[in-house]
């Protein structure tokens, strides 16, 4: 957006790496909003790119007429895509955010835009995590309205639907402790707060929720306390295929199942809270001394 | 030179961590497998990174250089001659472009930035530390009053030159404030250009990426 009020000429420089890198993409959702942008201007000023020198070989081919720039941000979010493959090596740090700043064919220097802590890419994985999730919820409606599959019980779906989240962080299982206090510094507790709620929200949509009384604070309430423990058993657990964590999840949700009237599950919901906060307390204290011992 | 000495600094403590990291994951290294990584280190010590320091005056290159000497940097730095509007490199060669209380001496600042741009790679960063604009009023009154009567009086009693203390003070003045030189590093092509501000603005770092 900023690039559609300055000078005519910015864009065109400024966009040379941007353009060219999403020459490549066959699917950006966003490039033809973009584009629009970008069509108000004169194309006299094409030629002006020619002349500018050898560029390196990631562009491919020499001229271009495609109009799809990049913003800054979806660059961003491409960059740290690649720093995640990078994460189990360097854990969430500037350096992963360097390693796959490279693999895009971009100085090591770009590191520099973002936060020194790793914030953004922790953020970025979540989000993408929830995206997933989603998507895979999704689907799986899609399956059941068109008869395909059966319509899973409520206690089986909660099950599955925190069971598939949580295995996406298989890969970065080591280095979880390590996210989880990052995120629950000061200055990232909005953004993780609004990530985990949605998520939760998205569940609950997906799992037929259709209470619009005190219960849909509840649930809620009660879905993200079974979340977050069985998210707390899972990075110290060492059993085969993580089956200790998903055996607690299942004790976990039928808890929640059984709980009967509301004065019960406002206490349950006050206690189930507690307890994550008391595991993630633990929990943090002891990333926090693990990270330090290294 | 001396933001040089500091990047190569950096860059050891950085690989020293690095190595550490290294030999603490691999614990069953030989001992001949660990002296050879040290011996490595020492005499790469900075891996593959360099350092060049440009300057358009010999004198200040010359200044530099023996100061490297005395202590003690003497592998990956060069230094060369040249002018910041037109710039003796290739295109899209530095991860990093620094330039320290220089720009301000550049008679087309616009030129200079240019041609920062074409020697940065793609992912690049730009940096510039400078002298800028005190917005607050009070600060700014004891600054100009510093600068026009203090500063040159000293340059004249200690090193018996008061017109180029004069020129300094007023050079101060003539760079454009912060946002004005955010804008032209922007005009240059660069983007996420941001600045920081040290002393209330006695000083600025400018930062801009060529993405």
């Amino acid at each position: 957006v900023r690039c559609q009020l300055s000078p005519p000429q910015r864009p065109l420089q400024a966009s040379a790496v941007l353009r060219r890198v999403s020459d490549e993409q066959k699917k950006e959702p966003l490039a033809s909003s973009s584009q629009q942008h970008f069509n108000s201007h004169p194309t006299d000023h094409q030629p002006e790119q020619e002349p500018q020198g050898p560029r390196p070989s990631y562009t491919g081919q020499g001229g271009q007429e495609s109009e799809d720039y990049e913003s800054e941000e979806q660059l961003q979010h491409r960059i740290l895509t690649a720093a995640l493959e990078f994460v189990p090596e360097h854990g969430w740090t500037a350096e992963a955010i360097a390693e796959g700043a490279k693999t895009l064919g971009l100085s090591v220097a770009a590191a520099g835009m973002f936060h020194s802590d790793g914030s953004e890419l922790i953020l970025h994985f979540v989000s993408q995590c929830n995206t997933k999730l989603s998507e895979l919820l999704e689907q799986e409606q899609k399956l059941v309205q068109l008869g395909k599959a059966e319509k899973k019980p409520t206690e089986q779906f909660l099950r599955d639907a925190v069971e598939a989240r949580l295995r996406m962080l298989i890969p970065y299982i080591e280095k979880w402790p390590q996210a989880l206090s990052i995120l629950l510094l000061p200055h990232n507790i909005p953004s993780s707060l609004n990530l985990l709620t949605s998520m939760i929200d998205d569940i609950w949509h997906y799992a037929g929720d259709q209470s619009t009384d005190f219960n849909w604070y509840t649930r809620r309430a009660v879905l993200t306390g079974v979340y977050n423990t069985t998210e707390l058993v899972m990075i110290q657990d060492s059993s085969p295929d993580f089956e200790d964590t998903w055996r607690f999840l299942e004790n976990r949700v039928a808890d929640a199942m059984n709980m009967g009237n509301t004065a019960h599950q406002v206490q349950s919901t006050g206690e189930a809270v507690v307890q994550g906060l008391m595991g993630a307390a633990v929990t943090v204290s002891n990333a926090e001394t693990v990270r330090a011992v290294r | 030179g001396d933001i040089a000495f500091r990047f190569i600094n950096y860059v050891r403590s950085v690989r020293e961590r690095q190595l550490q990291q290294k030999l603490k994951h691999h614990q069953n290294l030989s001992w001949q497998e660990i002296a050879e990584s040290y011996l490595e280190d020492k005499f790469k010590s900075l891996g593959d990174s360099q350092v060049v320091v440009c300057d358009i005056n010999k004198e200040m290159l010359k200044v530099g250089k023996q100061k490297a000497q005395q202590l003690g940097y003497l592998e990956g730095l060069s230094w060369v001659l040249g002018n910041a509007e037109e710039l003796p490199f290739d295109d899209d060669k530095f991860d990093v472009y620094t330039i320290a209380f220089g720009i301000r001496n550049v008679t087309r600042i616009d030129l200079a930035l240019e041609e920062a741009y074409r020697v940065l790679k793609p992912g690049g960063r730009f940096l510039c530390l400078e002298f800028s604009h005190v917005s607050n009023p009070l600060l700014s009154r004891l600054y100009d009053l510093y600068s026009f009567q203090v500063i040159p009086v000293l340059g004249e009693v200690i090193a018996g030159d008061w017109k180029s203390y004069q020129y300094l003070v007023e050079s101060i003045r003539r760079f454009p404030p912060q946002e004005e030189f955010k804008a032209m590093i922007e005009d240059a092509g660069f983007l996420k250009v941001d600045y920081q501000n040290l002393n209330l603005g006695i000083v600025a770092i400018h930062s801009g990426f060529k993405l």
